[in-house]
């Protein structure tokens, strides 16, 4: 709720065509050249906006062209952006982009490096106020927080993990919710609101770095398997030029200054050009789950 | 003595003025003060009620949706930022204790306190607080109450959509903030009543002060006023012109008129002095002047015949009888003016009562007349003085002198309380009404022998003891003078002059 009193207030600044996180991008930018929208969902931190202003210009100036990053509660509504059209990339989760579409819209443009290498986890959190759970046995009739029905880190492995070990993810909590972002899961079970979460490694390790107080208030209970990170993805048909520039500023970012501040700012080491094939164990995953892939 | 001094009665204006206004006041502020804290407590008591059903509306308002779906994370983070103090809209600052939502089936769809009461479990809630929410839920009505110990407003408010209740919204909102409010009037007002109360005492005391001052100067002067003297109160004492000004001013008038009326009376008094002094030679003239005339008659004729000796043997006695009279007189008057005292009218002092008895009783043998003696053996010791002898020995002479017939003269003595009585009665002729006031006066008589000096002197000696005469007479039966003397002082001048 404060992120969004925030967002308000900056639009109400009128910061500049690259601040405008919402849907129809600003005016000035509209004057000349549409501009390079780009989807966000819960995959990165949303809680520093000023990041995604600044990044938004430093990619301006790389592209020669305004960007404009849009953002929307969940996975499915940055994908209905994509399949439209409306954005022209996007950063989703490693699920939706593993799925099979027909006929496929996406490609994939780049992978963040994370502690070097283009992997992540998920942890199944438990609150520290909730000392009787010490084991995923443990969270059984107990409150379970999920980020999204479309998240891997944040639904698919932590149910995958909990069949692994013999339970039932659809009985065994007394409740589960979503909370529709990485970083709200981790407050759900710092608050006790919920007993236990799933939670983007990521996520959870740069509140730990940001907010310590609050990642305190939390503690791991269980690490997965490592997937591929969640990607960067290109709409086809927006033209091979402008995906290549992108795809050149993201991996440039590593080798400029500005771009290493920006990286710093989000934890990661660079972006990368990886395989399809590094998401074919969310795929299997997916297949596994009854999901479809 | 303390015990007088400390009753309230005794204290002075000065502190009881004070005191009581200071009370009075104090009493005043309090009632005004308890009336204010009060209406401040009604007022903010309503306020947090009102204030507990708005953020309960608040919460009620964003809820419905996520109400709807059991989106149990929308619902918490609604109340959560709904409830917090430092909301900027709505709450505003409510000082929000605890705060659910719960389903139709009483359980907990959010809480400020999950750990309390975990979502989609049954609320746990006391008695009323489960009652409030029943009727949230079951009438849609809104309530709100306060808990037992008044330190908590709890208010209960249904989630609506399109009519229909799909959960209830319970707030609780403590009291500290008010009940710090009303503690923080309270002590305002009370310091206030205690400095009014000061500011009171202290206009009182300056107030009292003023008139105290003038008052103690009255009483001051009454005082140099009942001791004789003269006394006017200075302007500087009385500044206001109220009422006690108004009696300070009558006070100096009054002892102003008493010392003018004093001056009158001490001229008055000289004045009758000069008149005494001329009445006393005009006697001494007159009484001289008889004989003398008598006496030159016969010097007149012994001149014209010389030689005639029948004259001389005739007219000689005559003459020397009127030089004793004059002597007598000329005596008796010296012997009065120099020593004050009156001992010369009888030159020796004798020792017993009863020798005077026997003179005097000597004095009337030969004559038609009786001496009654009775003195108590307690006041015989009076008669011993010589100015009580002198002054009976005089009253005897002038009761003889008035029964030219003969009779009894009765001399009796007793005590009467501490006086010693003494009376001198006769049979005479009495004393005309109108003469009574007179016969104290010096050289005044009726006698044509006598020189008017015998009752002034009997007076005076009298006087001089401390004594009273009184004059009991009716013409034709008789007269009786009574001496009343402080027996007690006398007899103890006497014991003091035995022990010397």
């Amino acid at each position: 709720m404060s992120i969004q009193l925030t967002r308000r207030a900056l639009l109400a600044s009128a910061t500049g065509a690259a601040g405008a996180l919402l849907v129809h991008g600003s005016a000035r930018a509209a004057e000349t050249v549409p501009p390079i929208r780009i989807g966000l969902t819960s995959v990165v931190v949303r809680e520093n906006l000023d990041f995604f202003s600044d990044w938004a210009a430093y990619l301006a100036a790389r592209l020669e062209r305004p960007v404009t990053f849009i953002q929307r509660r969940s996975y499915s509504e940055i994908m209905d952006l994509l399949k439209s059209g409306d954005v022209h990339f996007a950063w989703i989760c490693g699920y939706p982009y593993a799925r099979r579409r027909d006929p496929e819209f996406l490609e994939l443009l780049a992978v963040p490096l994370w502690q070097g290498a283009p992997l992540y986890q998920s942890y199944i959190i438990a609150s520290v106020g909730a000392a009787g759970i010490q084991t995923l046995a443990d969270l059984h009739s107990g409150v379970f927080a999920y980020s999204d029905p479309d998240s891997n880190s944040g639904y698919l492995v932590p149910r995958d993990m909990l069949t692994r070990e013999g339970m039932s993810p659809e009985s065994l909590f007394r409740v589960s919710f979503f909370t529709w972002d990485h970083g709200e899961t981790v407050q759900a079970v710092a608050d006790g609101v919920a007993d236990a979460g799933a939670v983007d490694s990521y996520v959870w390790e740069y509140v730990e770095a940001t907010q310590p107080s609050l990642a305190g208030r939390t503690r791991v209970l269980a690490r997965s398997d490592r997937f591929g990170f969640p990607p960067l993805v290109a709409r086809r048909g927006i033209g091979n030029d402008l995906t290549r520039r992108m795809r050149g500023a993201l991996l440039g970012m590593a080798d400029d200054t500005a771009g290493r501040l920006l990286l710093d700012r989000l934890a990661l080491d660079g972006f990368s050009v990886q395989p399809d094939s590094l998401y074919d164990s969310i795929r299997e995953l997916a297949a596994r789950s009854g999901r479809p892939a | 003595m303390m015990r007088a001094s400390l009753h309230p009665r005794s204290w002075s204006l000065m502190v009881k003025l004070p005191l009581t206004i200071g009370l009075i006041i104090g009493c005043v502020a309090m009632v005004i003060g308890i009336a204010i804290v009060k209406e401040q407590q009604a007022q903010g008591t309503a306020a947090l009620e009102e204030r507990t059903l708005t953020v309960a509306r608040a919460v009620a308002a964003a809820a419905p949706e996520a109400a709807l779906r059991n989106d149990y994370w929308t619902l918490h983070k609604v109340l959560a930022t709904m409830t917090r103090r430092t909301a900027t809209a709505g709450s505003a600052g409510a000082p929000v204790t605890t705060a659910m939502i719960l389903d139709p089936g009483v359980r907990t769809l959010a809480s400020l306190e999950p750990r309390v009461n975990p979502i989609a479990l049954p609320a746990v809630l006391a008695e009323g607080t489960h009652a409030m929410a029943a009727a949230a839920l079951d009438k849609g009505t809104a309530t709100v109450r306060w808990l037992a110990d008044e330190s908590v407003v709890e208010g209960a408010v249904p989630v609506t959509l399109n009519g229909t209740t799909l959960a209830a919204v319970v707030v609780r909102l403590s009291a500290a903030d008010l009940s710090a409010a009303l503690w923080e009037a309270t002590r305002i007002i009370l310091g206030l009543t205690v400095l009014l109360a000061i500011a009171g005492s202290v206009a009182a005391a300056m107030i009292s002060r003023r008139m105290v001052r003038p008052l103690k100067a009255l009483a001051g002067g009454m005082d140099v006023i009942g001791r004789g003297g003269s006394h006017l109160i200075p302007e500087s004492a009385v500044r206001d012109r109220d009422e006690i000004g108004r009696l300070v001013d009558r006070f100096n008038r009054m002892s102003a008129e008493l010392a003018e009326a004093r001056r009158k009376e001490q001229e008055l008094a000289v004045n009758e002095k000069l008149v005494a002094v001329g009445r006393i030679a005009a006697g001494v003239a007159h009484e001289v002047n008889n004989p003398l005339a008598g006496m030159l008659n016969c010097l007149d004729t012994l001149r014209s015949r010389p030689g005639d000796q029948v004259l001389v043997e005739r007219y000689l006695p005559v003459i020397e009888q009127g030089l004793h009279r004059i002597q007598g007189i000329v005596q008796g008057l010296l012997s009065e003016l120099r020593d004050g005292r009156g001992t010369g009218g009888c030159a020796t002092a004798l020792g017993d009562p009863a020798d005077l008895r026997d003179l005097l009783a000597a004095d009337l043998r030969g004559r038609a007349l009786r001496l009654d003696w009775d003195v108590e053996a307690a006041v015989a010791p009076i008669l011993r003085r010589p100015s009580v002898q002198q002054a009976v020995t005089n009253l005897v002479k002038n009761a003889v002198a008035a029964m030219p017939d003969g009779g009894r003269v009765g001399v009796r003595a007793h005590a009467r309380g501490d006086e010693a009585v003494i009376e001198v009665e006769d049979e005479g002729h009495g004393i005309a009404q109108e003469d009574v006031g007179r016969i104290f006066d010096p050289f005044y008589t009726t006698r044509n022998d006598g020189t008017g000096l015998g009752l002034w002197i009997t007076w005076r000696l009298i006087d001089d003891l401390g004594g009273a005469i009184a004059v009991d007479s009716e013409p034709g039966v008789g007269t009786i003078v009574r001496l009343c003397l402080p027996l007690n002082q006398l007899m103890g001048d006497m014991d003091e002059r035995m022990r010397v």
